[in-house]
């Protein structure tokens, strides 16, 4: 018993008194990234760290924040979630005063919590679950996506008021939450602008089961008076819209964020008629002046563009967090929660952004319209949803 | 009535996918009683070796690809399961869990997790359109197939030397090697055989859905298990209608199912799977092993 005690105290010792040996300079502050440095979540949490590197290389060449050279420590939660709070706990041993950790709920939460209980900041990226705050993690967890539910609601109106679309074909992927999230919201708000009789049918398809979507589409082949399909695809979206595509279904298609980028397109090509909406064009025309300097930056420091505009959120989690660091005046994490808290239409590179004590995501934001033709991305200009429904934590 | 039809061809049509998956199963359950896990990843591999020989003459590009998963197998069989050929089917299964991984996870550590979109076969992703009804051409690719290769299988293990010596090991693997079968050679051609299958569902599959991701063969695989199952463990044609038929409950579910209760179709489809073994224990089909022998 003794024994053990001993034990604990001398692991304890040795847990807590090596960072502080290790770190905390006086002239440099920490962020740490306890995020997928490998393994399934990696590809989408690496356009994000990198453009947060990013960031801190501008903050650094302007002189820093606060007088303080920011460092970044990473720490690789090996895309499990188990393995999530050791990395985290990893890089606050090291000093960290914020976390930036991986852009989904169930793969950054666990990290997120142990920053919660060490009362530091945690930013998910792209996370774009409204539990990501704190309702379900804690009042220091925050998210730089803009929520599902907002996405949808965006693409309702997108497609009834620039499109003139009035009967919309719903199909939804349900492998992931978050399309799950977009559909309904698409759903709920092109029913209150074109009537219920808006839509025409809906259909789903889980991409973890479902390889062929035949039954799917002979579905929506059934209907001959869809203006327009709401896809809430995700990772292998691709290979659904192929097969659409392949039946000659020409329909416009509208789609979110997770359909971003053009690594999927090959399996499609010369697609066409086909509207996604985005944190920002990575493609270099993007309305706003900052996305496409951001993009330029990106492939300088990179040698490649990012693969899609997710990475934009790694940039504005530092925006931020420095932003409210400057106004606090101090790293002191309750300072700079109640600086965030305050942030209304802050003019970040993702857009607009507005926090308070209750709610840690953005839904007001405004987002780029992409549309596809003959396999190319052009930006038609940005749009925001007029009306969102009340977030359901 | 057309959606009648259509669904109907629809039924074909992934059962179709779900039956070539599964002759690769079955076959190796036959004759070494190894649930392959692996057997998805050979498919994912195929697909990747495909996307890498994007531009190449497309005769070239298939033939590459089942030469790789030929040798692929060949290997999987020669380091990981000829070590432990005599152990238990247990020790068999799991180690075939951990070749399926280490497979999955190289491809992550090479090509990285996300998808990447390729483009063979585009005209065999459209269909023939007779009347109202579509008739995509991938689908009679992939039943021809499934014909072509059930039927050139079952006459490979009927009439020739090697074959004959399959069915025997299959039967009794001992009483075979004393008779003087040689077990790597009968297992290694198994193997291979599985291979060229993986392969040829990797090109039919990719033609498909045109994307390869580092797990995209594991729902072929376990599809592919669960038809093994329920066609009879052991019999090549039991797989192949397996695989038929658990496409067809999940298209027809799919159709007529009304859109709340769609959400759980794969729990309807594993009561008609599990109805299927409750009422015939020994699957619908019975392998020749599987009989009692006095």
């Amino acid at each position: 018993m003794m024994k053990d005690l001993y034990k604990t105290m001398i692991v304890s010792t040795a847990l807590f008194a090596a960072p502080g040996m290790a770190h905390a300079t006086d002239d440099t502050v920490t962020v740490g990234f306890p995020v997928a440095l490998s393994g399934f979540v990696a590809p989408y949490d690496d356009g994000p760290r990198k453009a947060a590197l990013l960031a801190i290389d501008n903050i650094n060449a302007e002189g820093g924040l606060l007088g303080k050279k920011i460092v970044s420590v990473e720490a690789d939660t090996k895309s499990d979630p188990g393995e999530g709070a050791n990395a985290a706990t990893d890089v606050l041993g090291k000093g960290a005063t914020m976390v930036m950790v991986t852009c989904d709920f169930d793969f950054g939460a666990p990290a997120a919590l142990v920053a919660q209980a060490q009362n530091k900041i945690a930013f998910s990226s792209c996370a774009a679950d409204p539990k990501f705050g704190a309702q379900g993690i804690g009042n220091n967890a925050y998210t730089m996506a803009t929520a599902s539910i907002a996405q949808g609601a965006l693409l309702a109106e997108f497609a009834y008021n620039e499109l003139g679309f009035r009967k919309a074909f719903v199909l939804n992927d349900l492998q992931v939450e978050y399309n799950k999230s977009l559909c309904n919201s698409f759903q709920e708000r092109f029913a209150e602008l074109a009537g219920a009789e808006g839509i025409v049918d809906v259909d789903a398809y889980n991409a973890g089961n479902d390889t062929s979507i035949a039954p799917q589409i002979t579905r929506i082949k059934s209907h001959d008076d869809i203006d327009v399909i709401m896809f809430c695809g995700a990772i292998n979206g691709g290979s659904y819209v192929r097969q659409i595509r392949a039946a000659g279904i020409d329909e416009p298609m509208l789609a979110g964020e997770s359909m971003d980028g053009s690594y999927w397109l090959e399996a499609v090509p010369d697609l066409s008629n086909f509207y996604v909406a985005t944190y920002g064009s990575i493609f270099g025309d993007d309305p706003d002046p900052e996305v496409n300097a951001f993009v330029t930056k990106f492939k300088e420091k990179y040698g490649e563009l990012p693969v899609t505009a997710h990475s934009m959120t790694g940039y504005s989690v530092i925006e931020a967090w420095a932003e409210a660091v400057k106004r606090a005046n101090s790293f002191d994490t309750d300072a700079v929660r109640a600086e965030l808290d305050k942030f209304s239409d802050e003019p970040l590179l993702v857009g607009e952004t507005s926090f308070s004590p209750d709610i840690h995501i953005n839904t007001g934001r405004p987002m780029t319209m992409l549309e596809i033709e003959n396999g190319k991305h052009k930006a038609i200009g940005s749009f925001s949803a007029e009306k969102v429904s009340d977030i359901k934590f | 009535m057309n959606f009648a039809l259509q669904t109907a061809i629809d039924a074909l049509s992934v059962g179709s996918i779900y039956a070539l998956s599964a002759l690769g199963i079955g076959l190796l359950f036959g004759i070494m009683r190894l649930i392959n896990f692996a057997q998805s990843e050979f498919v994912t591999i195929g697909i990747y070796i495909l996307m890498l020989s994007a531009g190449i003459w497309f005769p070239l590009a298939a033939l590459g690809a089942i030469c790789v998963v030929v040798v692929l197998a060949l290997v999987v069989e020669r380091l990981a399961f000829r070590p432990i050929r005599t152990a238990d089917p247990a020790t068999l299964l799991v180690t075939s869990f951990a070749v399926s991984y280490l497979l999955q996870y190289s491809l992550v550590l090479i090509f990285g997790a996300r998808p990447i979109g390729l483009d063979i076969l585009p005209d065999l992703a459209r269909p023939f359109v007779i009347g109202s009804v579509r008739v995509p051409r991938i689908d009679i690719a992939t039943i021809g197939a499934t014909a072509v290769l059930l039927s050139a299988f079952a006459l490979f293990l009927r009439k020739t030397r090697i074959g004959i010596e399959m069915r025997a090991a299959a039967v009794d693997f001992r009483m075979a090697r004393l008779l003087g079968i040689r077990a790597n050679r009968v297992i290694a051609v198994a193997f291979a055989m599985s291979g060229l299958l993986a392969a040829v569902v990797a090109i039919l599959f990719a033609a498909r859905t045109g994307v390869a991701a580092p797990t995209i063969g594991l729902e072929l695989a376990l599809v592919g298990f669960v038809a093994t199952v329920i066609g009879g463990m052991g019999s090549l044609v039991g797989a192949v209608f397996g695989g038929l038929a658990v496409g067809v409950v999940t298209v027809l579910l799919q159709a007529l199912l009304p859109p709340e209760l769609r959400a759980y179709r794969e729990a309807f489809v594993y009561i008609v799977v599990i109805a299927v073994l409750v009422l015939r224990p020994q699957g619908l089909f019975r392998g020749a092993a599987a009989r009692e022998r006095v």
